[in-house]
């Protein structure tokens, strides 16, 4: 580039470009080398946008075939909302296919108000389907969370409930287990390995191995959910997730503890109540350790609209 | 004036550019609010692939124009980043996004769905019962205010 002067120059610059600096003007002798490189460097940065926003797709030498292929196994590690949501669908109706559903409607559309004001103050308010709470009619105590927002509550631990804010903290730490996505932590990684060996012709189609694999992946979740149980962390940053919700909602946290107690006391009986889960005495420790301040918020409206709804 | 030109030229790529920056509806479906917040007056429902224009962004919430050129809040879960689309006048892959070719790649897709349904061990008939339990957001406001929620 030419150089730039401060001086005026004793000859008008008939057409020269005013710098950011009024002090400094272009004289008219190195006008067209000025404009060549201001051209050249208009033209550069006009490159420079187009190919950032095209991320450079026609520079690509990869045929179509070896991109689905990339596809495939970059997609052994991730997987994405949408999906997510349909393995949750097959989750449910697996588990549906074991234990009735309760069509209390009533009951149904109270849990969903519950579980929906939680939802709002979570980390993934807004998911592919929504949340959607159910009851399944089942003795047991047990709740369970399908990938994709699916949240069952059984008839025995509705029960076990003695107020709104204690259902709220069931559903609560269901919430956190959908929002760090752990039912597809239960799917074996061998699964998701074996779809990023397929050669892409087969993959992208409609084979019989990738819906072996679907179902394998449901019944992982399922055998994870029903029996075998999440591992002792997640269900740690479950409860210490859901003390966070409960706060942030407005319940009161003591309600989880309240809920801990009674699976402790069913515990002793050797009854099921959350037999997928690490002992309730090791989970009333931590909560107790973690409770913050009660909230001191007057309870009469949510007494009666519990009553109300669960009716004994 | 060629100097202009070029000028113009670049202002117009930028322009261009910045007014691409548009968001898509990742979710089936959510809202168009008044405020940034999910309590708020809903004021247009959005469905899945609906484009929306980035006007500013406010925390977890980004300030959108819709097609109908109402402006109205969504929240960053319920939408992603799109490139803005150049296919017509650059060359460039066309049809299916990366993400719907993995899908369909890995199967967990409605396609695979529909093949289970019917089959033993799988209840979907209650699944649809499950969804379809909804509840409106004028009931959420308000059990939220009566019960001394936030």
């Amino acid at each position: 580039m030419k150089k730039l002067t401060q001086q005026s120059c004793e000859v008008p610059c008939k057409g020269g470009i005013r710098a950011l600096n009024s002090k400094f003007k272009i004289c008219s002798k190195d006008l067209p080398n000025f404009r060549i490189c201001y051209k050249a460097l208009m033209l550069l940065l006009c490159l420079c946008q187009l190919l950032a926003a095209w991320k450079l797709p026609s520079l690509s030498k990869l045929s179509k075939a070896k991109k689905g292929v990339e596809m495939v196994a970059g997609a052994t590690h991730k997987i994405s909302e949408e999906e997510e949501y349909y393995i949750g669908r097959a989750v449910a109706a697996n588990i549906l296919s074991q234990y009735p559903l309760w069509k209390n409607k009533a009951l149904c559309h109270y849990l969903n108000l519950i579980g929906k004001a939680l939802v709002l103050k979570s980390e993934r308010p807004e998911i592919f389907g929504g949340y959607h709470f159910a009851l399944l009619d089942s003795a047991e105590a047990n709740a369970l969370s399908a990938p994709g927002g699916i949240i069952f509550l059984s008839r025995g631990i509705v029960e076990m409930a003695e107020n709104e804010d204690e259902l709220a903290a069931i559903l609560a730490h269901e919430i956190q287990h959908i929002v760090s996505k752990d039912p597809l932590q239960a799917i074996k990684s061998q699964r998701m390995k074996s779809l990023g060996t397929f050669a892409a012709g087969e993959a992208l189609g409609s084979s019989s191995e990738v819906l072996n694999i679907f179902k394998d992946s449901v019944l992982d979740i399922t055998g994870t959910l029903l029996q075998k149980g999440y591992s002792r962390g997640q269900e740690k940053d479950a409860d210490l997730g859901a003390l966070d919700l409960l706060v942030a909602a407005g319940y009161n946290q003591d309600a989880l503890l309240a809920m801990l107690e009674k699976c402790q006391k069913i515990e002793k009986k050797k009854a099921k109540a959350f037999s997928a889960h690490p002992s309730a005495a090791k989970r009333i420790d931590y909560v107790s350790d973690a409770l913050g301040k009660a909230s001191g918020k007057d309870m009469s409206v949510r007494f009666a609209r519990f009553k109300k709804s669960v009716s004994r | 004036m060629k100097n202009n030109v070029c000028l113009l030229g670049f202002l117009a790529v930028t322009a261009l550019l910045l007014a691409g920056k548009v968001l898509t509806v990742k979710v089936l479906r959510t809202q168009l609010l008044a405020k940034p917040d999910f309590l708020s007056n809903n004021l247009a429902a959005i469905q899945k692939g609906a484009r929306l224009e980035l006007i500013e962004t406010q925390g977890n919430w980004f300030l959108v124009k819709n097609a109908n050129g109402s402006k109205g809040y969504v929240h960053q879960s319920a939408v992603t980043e799109s490139k803005v689309n150049l296919s017509g006048i650059m060359p460039g892959k066309k049809g299916a996004s990366d993400e719907e070719l993995a899908l369909a790649a890995k199967g967990f897709n409605e396609g695979n769905e529909k093949k289970i349904r019917g089959s033993k061990g799988y209840n979907f008939a209650a699944v649809e019962w499950v969804m379809d339990q909804d509840v409106a957001n004028a009931a959420l406001v308000e059990f939220i205010r009566d019960g001394k929620l936030q």
